[in-house]
């Protein structure tokens, strides 16, 4: 079967003035559908730069990204965006909700940007599934950290997207609600979605199938994970 | 496009959760809409008012007024309100020293025969003189008129009887209603005599009260015969003339009738050298309504200033909102909003925001017109096409205000807003 994922070659460098930083060196990096992948290394390794590139949000210097077997890099910005809606979930560290929004309104967010009308039974099923069918009117400033990111988690998945892609996802979250939103992690994996989280916690990294570890912009590390 | 209306409900929804500093954004706008609204329709009001005003003079008069076009200055309206308002400036004839309209054109205007389209022509001499009134000395209005005039302005005696030609040389008098009710209270005072400039005068009737116009009060004045009231003054000519058309359609052909004539009798070839100007309410209407409208055209352009403040507030206020929203920005584009969904929203937004002002400003713009209105004495006329300029304009200064800041939220680079803060 064709992997969701394929990195061949896959560069980043920045111009800051008029040092060069190269922040991805040659990326080679396959996954397949329904994997669950953590990409672990220190800070300035290449990790957010590499999620950023696996997300559509930056494009690499050279290289090529394979998605679902379409090169991704040379489509058009409105063209990534439509793809970024539909296919790629996101999850972040920050947990990014609108504060003044409710939780629907925050989980209904993506299905905006779809030409169709919101579909709030889906996201109450969604909400459900995330164990806040008693919070759905909460406004997102009345929530707790583990609630934001359950909340997040829940429009990440809204809109039914291949790619699950969580950047430090229980970075600001205690190491309980840290497991609790891991294990809705592996729920949607076990429901097929395939999931790629950066990490830099060995403990979190280790609940994935299998770890690749960055540094200093190349991979140095591949292992399976210790859960299965 | 399901879409847009998603994006637009985003955008009420943004607004929504920040009614108050929504609010005080637009005030700005409201106050320029309701600036212009009130001005707009206080303008057409006035209009209004005073177009009424001079249609009581008459739609079927004309006054032919001494001195050139070029001497009237604007063909109308300036000589004709100078000819009736020296009656009350009591500086009589000064202006008409050499008035060249004399007998012999009324009389000449007067042969039917040969202007079928005028029906009666009056002479007027315009003067003033002193009463004593309640104790106090007031100065009257004092008209030398030839017995045509009653009629043409469809004047009525209420008591006695209004001059005819035989008084043409005698020292009578009738009394505007106003001067009767100062002088005499509710008597008839038919009969008395009342001494004017120092002549005794009897006194043959009083007029039943009648409308004002623009420019004239037939009850605050009084009434001699024309020769009498030209020998008083030491003049030979009338200070105007006042031609009847024999109806409203008639009124161009009754000017032109009476220009030839006249031409004729002072022996005028080219009719640019005329030494007379033939009035109509038509010019004066046309000249108010110039000068109401050019009034209101600037009052309007000043509070179409306010309107481009308002913009410039609306402007700050969307730029600071995409700054403090810089996130929000970030995560829309992470989900899947493109540059031009994210234009449209803060764009929408801009004009929500404008287009609120102008619905509140409106109904301000209605309330300050109404106020105003019973201050000035006329009612604002507010039309369906000053709403349609406020809403047309407010929407536009959303557009051209709101630019801007969409177009810095549109740009901004999702990695770097999510990052922001």
């Amino acid at each position: 079967m064709q992997p969701l994922i394929e990195l061949l070659q896959v560069t980043k460098t920045y111009q800051s003035g008029p040092e060069k930083l190269q922040a991805l060196k040659g990326i080679d990096l396959t996954v397949a559908r329904g994997e669950f992948v953590a990409i672990t290394g220190p800070s300035g390794s290449g990790k957010s730069t590499l999620m950023h590139i696996l997300g559509l949000l930056d494009t690499p210097t050279a290289g090529t990204y394979l998605l679902n077997g379409q090169d991704v890099t040379r489509i058009s910005k409105g063209r990534q965006a439509e793809m970024r809606n539909r296919e790629i979930g996101f999850v972040f560290q920050q947990f990014n909700l609108l504060p003044r929004a409710t939780v629907l309104e925050n989980v209904l967010l993506p299905t905006v940007y779809d030409n169709a009308p919101p579909p709030v039974a889906r996201a109450r099923e969604v909400i459900e599934m995330v164990g806040l069918g008693d919070h759905i009117r909460h406004k997102g400033n009345q929530l707790s950290g583990g609630q934001m990111q359950r909340v997040a988690i829940a429009r990440a998945l809204i809109m039914g997207p291949a790619l699950l892609l969580a950047d430090e996802p229980t970075g600001n979250l205690d190491s309980v609600t840290s497991l609790e939103i891991m294990e809705l992690f592996r729920m949607a994996n076990r429901r097929g979605t395939t999931v790629v989280l950066i990490t830099h916690e060995p403990d979190i990294a280790r609940l994935a199938d299998r770890t690749v570890e960055l540094r200093d912009g190349r991979i140095t590390h591949r292992a399976r994970g210790g859960r299965r | 496009m399901r879409k847009m209306a998603n994006i637009a409900t985003q955008a009420a929804q943004a607004l929504l959760a920040n009614k108050g500093r929504a609010l005080l954004t637009i005030l700005g706008i409201v106050i320029g809409i309701a600036s212009v609204i009130a001005l707009l329709g206080i303008g057409q009001g006035a209009s209004n008012s005073i177009t009424g005003r001079i249609a009581t003079l008459g739609n079927s008069t004309l006054t032919v007024v001494p001195g050139g076009s070029a001497a009237a200055g604007l063909e109308g309206g300036g000589g004709g309100g100078q000819a009736d308002q020296n009656s009350s400036s009591g500086m009589p004839f000064t202006s008409m020293a050499g008035s060249s309209l004399s007998e012999k054109d009324l009389a000449e205007l007067q042969a039917t025969e040969r202007h079928p389209s005028i029906r009666a022509v009056a002479g007027v001499v315009s003067a003033s003189t002193i009463l004593e009134i309640h104790g106090h000395q007031q100065r009257v209005p004092l008209t030398g008129v030839t017995p045509a005039y009653f009629s043409i302005y469809g004047l009525k005696a209420q008591h006695g009887r209004l001059l005819g030609d035989e008084d043409a040389k005698e020292k009578r008098l009738v009394l505007g209603s106003q001067v009767a009710a100062d002088l005499y209270g509710g008597d008839d005072p038919t009969g008395r005599q009342i001494k004017v400039e120092g002549q005794e005068f009897t006194i043959v009737g009083v007029l039943a009260a009648s409308e004002e116009s623009a420019f004239r009060n037939p009850n605050d004045q009084l009434y001699i015969p024309a020769a009498v009231a030209m020998e008083r003054l030491g003049i030979k000519n009338y200070g105007s003339l006042v031609v009847q058309a024999a109806g409203d359609d008639q009124v161009g052909l009754a000017a032109a009738e009476a220009r030839t004539t006249l031409l004729e009798t002072h022996a005028i070839a080219d009719p640019k050298l005329a030494d007379f100007s033939i009035l109509s309410p038509q010019d004066l209407v046309a000249v108010t309504q110039q000068v109401a409208g050019t009034l209101t055209a600037l009052l309007t352009s000043i509070a179409a200033i306010s309107l481009v403040v308002g913009g410039i507030g609306i402007m700050n206020i969307m730029l600071v909102s995409v700054t403090e929203r810089t996130r929000e920005i970030g995560l829309r584009k992470a989900v899947g909003a493109k540059t031009r969904d994210i234009l449209f929203q803060f764009l929408l937004e801009a004009v929500i925001l404008t287009l609120a002002g102008s619905a509140l400003g409106i109904l301000l713009g209605f309330g300050v017109g109404d106020l105003a209105g019973t201050l000035l004495g006329f009612p604002p006329v507010i039309t369906p096409r000053a709403i349609a300029l406020a809403i047309v304009v407010a929407a536009a200064v959303g557009l051209v205000f709101g630019l801007y800041p969409a177009a810095k939220a549109a740009r901004l680079n999702p990695i770097d807003a999510l990052r922001y803060g």
